[in-house]
């Protein structure tokens, strides 16, 4: 029940809202069949319910036998750290585009300027029906067209509305128009009505742009009106077009500024009509990339630890890939993200020490402490680190509380080490995603020893960002210095090498400086333009072995530290079954062995044979499989009702009960009748599971599989 | 009897409504008394302020022709018109010419253009509108004076409209002498101007409504009632099925080039400098396009860049300046005679690498900077093999499949091309043919999804740089293959209209895809992937 | 000074002649065997015999089908005043039954100041029109329905025609039903039921002899002598415009318009332009007002599009005549653009642009009519992949090239 009341949890994500309420009824199988195509968290919920991942059995049970006070404590550390995580989350990505936003705000008041120098226009004059400027230039409708550099538009419909609320606050008229405005069917009158309902707040029945005009001229004050359309690629071209059109003829009234969201700057010229597109004066603003926005997240949530949550370097690496090879979308990460952090929340008994961990540690830790005493004693087979390295004993409360407060610094350490790290390979475009994926890794902490300082085999992120501080030019070497000193500000020792490294930086700059009198010969200056760069060069070594520090020093990662389990989730298995279970093979499974999933005594028995008493689904599927790709409909009409009702051969006990006088001719006919109705009924939840494809018109009696093999 | 009912009515509506939001507006003073000056009376159904002749023919260089004419055919005061239908190409003023001849005349006029007035209820109502003197405002909730959206009301609410209007117009014709508030109208004679009809050919309902706009004259048989039509295209368009007498054409051509040349003159600060401009510019872009709205924003960048060199805008060029502001333009004009719509970027510190407006299309042929050969917009990897996968499933013939694909994937397709070679040149030819006529061939879904087995299984095979020390394949790119991600990936493909989908449920093998993107896209993407594309695209 | 509001005074005369056809069509009517005298005929005997009547009107375009039965209706309402109701229907907007109902309804409470309902249902309006018939035939007031655009009526299920001719066929009522059409088949497209209860009488409306066109064109342009304009004026106006009528150079014009428009509105249009060019300060008309109308009004909107093209455009039109020529059956516009490239390479033109720059001209193409795909609205995939066709014959480009002032020698060359 504690996986379930997960499942409720990570059902309500972000994106893909979920009532808890469908994940209880995730016992029929062929209900999660039909949801299992939308909803994620369905299928995993039901994946854990069978068991078929092993590692999760302990955790499962240890979860079973935990008393109503632990798990309320972790539900309730859970709801803390996620809402923490979710906060800094939204602040991140809200703050990567602010500048972005304000040159596009600075943008629109110029181009209101503009517009306004075309157009002296009284309001009389506005409300006439005719278009009162002959000069063809002021037909033009500026646009922003906004690039969300992404093939995917999940992340962006977020930014829109931020921009529209960040516009309303600059004291824009700001509408928001999604591209199921612009669908063929609803046509221009669709958007203007939209428009009007978000301006005018009210209906009104002829939507008519001369309303929009009168509104605009009674409000009387000099405001740009914005018209925001988000997803250029999913609106209809024509009627885009049409509405661009109508606006241009409007614009010297009502002065619109269109802004438009678009993935490349070439997909306007591919949707748009010619008409449209010479309408448009348009001008380009680039939103950050998905990676960057990612880097961000990371950097706020993972690396600068807003609480103590953290992963092992299995599942980042998964969801690295995930991320690159999967589905790019923030959205998507994000929910695996909490998933994750859900999974940890559930299986791990102590991680409710998570809650205020980032706080005062000492009294939020003593507070708990009894009751730590017992969960040691109850659990501490399952914190195998600690077990390696010592007995656990009654003090393993104290001991657990200096553990954890070791756990928090040696975190400080490392994080600032890697932001470090992340700043030296900034200039060859690493990705903290891939940095942090190897700097997590534990074998290769194990295989670096610390008097070796080749800290790092070739080719790794880690050993390029060392390369790239060696032969960095010394305008941005004081830059990285800087920032460094910005990191390490947390820790005074690594401050202190950073100070004096800085030190070391201006003192052989002052000496260069000197023996560089402004005037000499050509000859010298090139001669000890080498010195120059030899002594700054010697900087930079120094600059890399301090790096080098850093990594032997400070980065160990988190599963080489005792007590880890508490804070660091590492199961990927059960985050993979989650996040990429694999819908259509699981239906087939369930399918196939549904008496596993039902646990109902009198099929479990057989393993191999269908019994009447199976269900009907899952027989007809079990029979297809004799079939190849096409199915007669009649041999498997056949044989299922050979299976339902056996004559002669192939029956046993079950069927016994069956006394002889009971199925005469009549009975048979109603189970005729009966079973065909199964029958069909069974042929159409295959069909909606996505199973079969019906007949085509030339082979009516035959139906066709378009489920791939297992 | 209801007849002169209404229009005092709707002139009592209109008054309170205007009067009430004039009051307690905050506009500028000029606006307020020109709005409670004008909106009870008639005499907003004329333009305002009219304009002498010589200043008409003035504003239109090259249209005196046609200017005479209309006044021609409009005719001395309050005599009775047939219907006209101007026509001519896009931006060859005639609207703002057919607009500024009424302000010159001083004529009451209807204008509705159809860009406007996208459905025929609020053609209507806009008409009935602008004839009762009702302005839709807040006071009056924005609704319009009648409700009606079929023709045969229109027909009778617009007969009463249009008598009551001709009624007071007359009224006011015999006391306007006297009468110093109101701006004086010349004559009684009402006409009503339809704009955009060309846009009506689009519509469903046009077979209905096209007939009805042109009898509309025989139907309301009032003399007093003049109707113009505007079209941009030739009248043979819209009268093949059209069961009327046709209005007197009057034709709007195209100008010429230095009809041009005056009107982009115009309005010019530097009128000398500009004209040795055109010099240069005008000849090359008339060979494309004479379409003034067109040209006029090309002209305006490039003649920033034009003037960039000179220190005064007010010089005024000698020749070899001239030459030397043409020898640094002529790059420029190159190229923005192969762009037909330009996106400038704002200097701004993350916009550095693309600071000079960008062109769509042309640039295709003609820059060939480094940043041409990296893909500008992020895909996930799955998403680039499948667009890859239904590239070529869409490029090569079903057929040939087999012999580029098996189930050991592609990595030995080469000699198997080789082996095939002769029939593959015919399938060639035919798919070549394909192409050109009827585009990218569709493909089903199994076939995509098949190609897309094949093509990362290869992928496995080769060394992947970007997964570093693990490869993606690894993890999911093999085991659930065919898993939702695939599918999902497959629908947004669809969505950024990589894909086109014919058909409905994309579970059914019956709907058919194909793939929209450009060759060279698709080459970006498989560089991406270091995916050697060029050996599985059939050439001849 | 009295010349020049004279010539405005006549000139406004003449414009508001032209635009009244039933001015136009009076002296058509005298003669007794004309249509007017025929439908005349039918309407008075169906007032005075108190019978009921249905006929069919049917004629080209502007043969004055209208003008002569409101001609008609004018004069009967004269000899015999509030005898007569006329309801008049447009299938352009009455072609469904419902309006069509509705609409008689409330012509017939206007006329008889009933209180009219928009509420009332299509029955409430079909038994009130019975109700209606009945009582006007016991008052021997006869009911004339003029259904103008009669052809549109037909559509649908027709159930207004054949309520109307269904109570023709009642000995209680007493009305007419006059049908206007410019198909000539138009009792064809009738059902059964409506036909087999239509009378087949139809009046046929042809063009005039060429007398009768002389005499209309004198009756419509000359001035009448007891009017408000000055006697002598009207005299000079008359003379001039007789010396120019005699003119053959004014026969010659009126004859090719004439046969390009063989109908009386349309020859009215004519006119009308003519008229309204006429000179104010000289007064009166001239053969050169004719001269310069006829090319103002006889139009060739093709060749019109084709010198508005640019040196693309044809560029473009001549690379899918060349592909016509080659029997590409169906070709689009990549295939022109190849074409266009093969041109490009065997000659080095000087302008040779961009794919999207060759599609924005196409797209003009498109625009204005010289070409048109051959499908139909199929916008699944772009333009560059739907079949298209030149709209114009080669002969016309050829000439349109010919008469295209600084068309580049090339492409007539190509085009030949």
């Amino acid at each position: 029940m504690a996986s379930s009341a997960s499942a409720a949890v990570v059902g309500s994500s972000p994106h893909r809202p979920l009532p808890p309420a469908l994940s209880d009824n995730n016992l029929q199988p062929l209900f999660v069949l039909h949801k299992a195509a939308s909803e994620k968290e369905d299928r995993k919920s039901v994946r854990r319910r069978m068991n078929i991942a092993p590692a999760d059995h302990q955790r499962v049970d240890a979860g079973e036998c935990m008393d109503g006070f632990q798990e309320q404590l972790q539900r309730e550390a859970f709801e803390f750290v996620w809402s923490k995580i979710e906060k800094t989350i939204k602040a991140v990505l809200k703050n990567i585009n602010s500048d972005a936003f304000s040159e596009i705000n600075s943008w629109i008041l110029e181009s209101f300027q503009a517009i306004n120098s075309f157009s002296s226009t009284s309001s009389y004059e506005a409300t006439r029906s005719f278009p009162t400027a002959i000069d063809p230039a002021s037909k033009r409708l500026f646009t922003g067209l906004v690039l969300t550099r992404n093939m995917e538009f999940v992340d962006d419909l977020m930014t829109f509305e931020d921009l529209a609320q960040h516009l309303k606050s600059q004291g824009c008229h700001v509408a928001n128009l999604s591209s199921l405005e612009f669908s063929a069917d609803n046509g221009t009158g669709g958007c203007i009505r939209s428009l009007l309902r978000q301006f005018l707040l009210s209906a009104v029945d002829a939507a008519d742009m001369s309303i929009l005009s009168s509104w605009y001229h009674a409000l009387g004050n000099g405001t740009p009106v914005v018209v925001i359309v988000n997803e250029l690629e999913r609106c209809c071209g024509s009627v885009l077009s049409d509405f661009i059109i109508m606006l241009s003829e409007w614009v010297v009234k009502i002065p619109v500024i269109l802004i438009i969201g678009a993935s490349t700057v070439d997909v306007p010229g591919n949707i748009l009509h010619f008409n449209a597109l010479r309408c448009l004066c348009s001008c380009k603003f680039t939103l950050r990339t998905p990676v960057e926005r990612m880097d961000a997240i990371i950097e706020a949530v993972l690396v600068k630890k807003c609480s103590g949550f953290s992963i092992s370097q299995k599942v980042a690496v998964f969801m690295r890939n995930y991320f690159t090879s999967h589905d790019g979308t923030l959205s998507a990460f994000i929910r695996a993200l909490k998933i994750a952090c859900a999974q940890h929340f559930v299986t791990e008994p102590l991680s409710c020490l998570l809650k205020g961990f980032d706080e005062d540690e000492n009294q939020c830790f003593q507070e708990k402490y009894d009751f730590l005493q017992e969960a040691i004693s109850k659990y501490n087979w399952s914190i195998t680190s600690c077990r390696r390295r010592s007995k656990v004993d009654e003090r393993g409360g104290k001991k657990l509380v200096s553990a954890m407060v070791e756990l928090k610094r040696l975190q400080d350490g490392w994080s600032c080490a890697l932001m470090c790290l992340y700043e030296a390979g900034k200039r060859s475009q690493i990705h903290l995603l891939d940095l942090l994926c190897e700097v997590l890794d534990p074998d290769l902490y194990a295989s670096r020893s610390p008097d070796s300082n080749s800290s790092s085999r070739k080719g790794s992120f880690i050993s390029q960002a060392i390369q790239n501080v060696r032969d960095l030019p010394e305008a941005q070497f004081i830059n990285l210095l800087k920032s460094w000193e910005k990191h390490v500000i947390a820790i005074p020792e690594i401050h202190g090498k950073v100070k004096d490294l800085q030190y070391m930086w201006k003192f052989g700059n002052a000496k260069r400086r000197k023996e560089q009198p402004p005037d000499m010969p050509r000859t010298q200056t090139s001669q000890n333009h080498l010195n120059v760069q030899r002594a700054s060069k010697a900087v930079n070594d120094r600059a890399a072995i301090f790096i080098e520090y850093l990594i032997n020093d400070l980065m160990q990662p988190m599963e080489c530290v005792p007590f880890h389990e508490i804070v660091c989730f590492k199961n990927v298995e059960k985050l993979k079954a989650a996040l990429a279970g694999d819908p259509r093979r699981q239906i087939q499974v369930d399918l196939l062995g549904s008496c596993r999933t039902l646990h109902c005594s009198c099929c479990c028995r057989y393993r191999d044979i269908l019994l009447p008493s199976m269900q009907d689904t899952s027989i007809m599927y079990t029979l297809s499989q004799e079939h190849g790709d096409v199915i007669n409909l009649y041999d498997w009409y056949e044989s299922f009702k050979l299976i339902l009702q056996p004559t002669n051969k192939g029956k046993h006990k079950k069927q016994s009960i069956f006394s002889k006088k009971k199925d005469t001719g009549k009975s048979e006919k109603l189970n005729e009748v009966a079973i065909q109705g199964r029958f069909c009924r069974g042929v159409t939840e295959l069909q909606i599971a996505g199973l079969l494809k019906m007949q085509s018109k030339r082979r009516p009696d035959y139906l066709q599989r378009v489920a791939f093999g297992l | 009897m209801a007849k002169e009912e209404s229009p005092r009515v709707s002139r009592r509506s209109t008054r309170s409504a205007t009067s009430t939001p004039t009051s307690n507006k905050i506009t500028e003073g000029g606006t307020e008394e020109a709005v409670d000056l004008c909106s009870p009376s008639v005499s907003d159904l004329v333009y305002g302020d009219p304009i002498s002749l010589d200043v008409l023919l003035s504003t239109f260089p090259g249209r005196k022709n046609q200017i005479l004419d209309l006044i021609q055919l409009l005719g001395p005061l309050n005599s009775p018109t047939l219907p006209f239908f101007v026509y001519g190409g896009p931006s060859t003023g005639k609207t703002s010419v057919i607009l500024q001849l009424f302000r010159h005349l001083n004529r009451p006029f209807v204008y509705s253009s159809f860009r406007t007035c996208y459905s025929l209820r609020i053609l209507f109502e806009s008409i009935l509108n602008q004839l009762i003197l009702h302005h839709r405002n807040a006071a009056n909730g924005y609704s319009s004076a009648k409700r009606c959206d079929k023709p045969s009301d229109f027909v009778i609410l617009l007969r009463e409209a249009l008598t009551g209007v001709i009624k007071s117009l007359k009224e006011s014709v015999g006391k306007s002498k006297f009468s110093k508030s109101e701006r004086p109208i010349n004559g009684y004679m009402t006409y009503l101007i339809f704009d955009n009809l060309e846009v009506v050919r689009e519509w469903g309902k046009a077979s209905s409504l096209l007939p009805f706009l042109f009898n509309l004259y025989d139907i309301l048989k009032i003399p007093e009632v003049g109707v113009i039509f505007i079209s941009s295209t030739s009248p043979d368009m819209f009268y093949s099925n059209m069961s009327c007498v046709e209005p007197i054409p009057i034709y709007f051509p195209s100008y010429a080039e230095n009809d041009l040349r005056q009107i982009l003159l115009r309005n010019q600060a530097n009128q000398k400098l500009y004209s040795s401009f055109l010099d240069v510019v005008l000849r090359p872009f008339c060979r494309i396009t004479r379409r003034l709205d067109e040209l006029c924003p090309i002209f305006a960048t490039l003649y920033m860049q034009y003037c960039k060199p000179l220190s005064d805008p007010g010089a005024v060029p000698n020749e070899d300046m001239k030459r030397r502001l043409y020898s640094n333009l002529q790059p420029e004009i190159s190229s923005a005679l192969n762009e037909i719509f330009r996106v400038q970027s704002r200097s701004s510190p993350e916009a550095e690498t693309s600071r000079k407006p960008e062109q769509i299309g042309g640039k295709r042929k003609l820059a060939s900077s480094e940043k041409l050969n990296e893909l500008d917009f992020h895909m996930c990897t799955s998403a680039k093999y499948l667009l890859i996968s239904s590239f070529l499933a869409s490029r090569n013939p079903a057929t040939l499949d087999a012999s580029l694909f098996d189930s050991t994937g592609g990595s030995d397709s080469r000699k198997r091309r080789r082996k095939s070679s002769d029939k593959v040149k015919a399938q060639q030819e035919t798919a070549e043919e394909e192409l050109l006529t009827k585009g990218p061939g569709s493909f089903p879904l199994e076939r995509l999804l098949a190609i897309y087995q094949c093509l990362t299984s290869v992928a496995e095979g080769s060394p992947d740089e970007e997964a570093g020390p693990d490869d993606w394949i690894g993890i999911g790119g093999e085991n659930n293959m065919l898993s939702s991600d695939v599918l999902l990936q497959i629908s947004s493909l669809c969505n950024a209209n990589i894909l086109v989908k014919g058909g409905s449920c994309p579970l059914e093998g019956s709907t058919r895809y194909r793939c929209m993107v450009s060759e060279d896209l698709a080459l970006k993407v498989a560089r991406t992937l270091r995916f050697p594309l060029a050996k599985y695209i059939y050439r001849r | 000074m009295g010349a020049e509001d004279a010539a405005e005074k006549a000139l406004n005369l003449l414009r508001s002649r032209l635009c009244n056809p039933t001015f136009i069509f009076r002296p058509l009517c005298d003669s007794p065997d004309s249509n007017y005298s025929k439908l005349k005929f039918i309407v008075s005997s169906s007032i005075t015999e108190a019978c009921n009547n249905s006929v069919l009107l049917l004629g080209p375009r502007g043969s004055g089908k209208t003008a002569v039965l409101e001609l008609v209706i004018g004069d009967l309402l004269l000899e015999h005043p509030d005898m007569i109701t006329v309801i008049r229907l447009n299938g352009l907007l009455h072609s469904d039954d419902n309006s069509a109902f509705k609409e008689i309804a409330r012509q017939l409470c206007v006329e008889h100041q009933l209180l009219f309902s928009k509420m009332a249902s299509f029955d409430d309006n079909s038994q009130f029109l019975l109700a209606m018939l009945r009582e006007c035939g016991l008052a021997h007031k006869t009911i004339t329905f003029v259904l103008d655009e009669f052809d549109l009526f037909t559509q649908g299920r027709q159930r207004l025609l054949y309520a109307l001719l269904d109570a023709m066929q009642s000995i209680s009522s007493q009305a007419v039903v006059i049908g206007v059409s410019c198909r000539l088949d138009a009792d064809q497209l009738l059902e059964k039921r409506v036909k087999s209860r239509f009378s087949h009488r139809k009046l046929l409306f042809l063009p005039p002899s060429k007398e009768d066109l002389q005499r209309l064109v004198e009756h419509v342009l000359s001035l009448p002598m007891d009017s408000s304009l000055p006697h002598h004026y009207a005299a000079e106006f008359n003379a001039k415009l007789q010396s120019i009528l005699v003119d053959n150079r004014f026969q010659e014009i009126i004859d090719s318009y004439w046969d390009s428009y063989p109908a009386i509105r349309h020859l009215a249009k004519f006119l009308f332009r003519a008229v309204s060019s006429l000179n104010l300060d000289l007064g009166h008309l001239s053969l050169d007002n004719f001269k310069t109308a006829l090319p103002s009004i006889k139009r060739q909107p093709k060749m019109e599009s084709l010198r508005d093209c640019s040196i693309l455009e044809l560029y473009l039109l001549v690379c899918m005549k060349r592909l016509e020529v080659k029997e590409q059956n169906s070709y689009s516009f990549s295939a022109v653009i190849k074409e266009y490239k093969t041109i490009h390479d065997s000659f080095q033109t000087s302008d040779y642009f961009g794919q999207n720059v060759c599609r924005r001209a196409f797209e003009h193409l498109l625009q204005c009519g010289l070409i048109g795909f051959t499908d139909g609205r199929a916008h699944n995939q772009g333009i560059e992949f739907r079949p298209v066709k030149l709209l114009i014959s080669p002969s016309e480009l050829t000439q349109g090239l010919k008469s295209y002032n600084s068309c580049p020698a090339l492409l007539l060359k190509l085009c030949a």
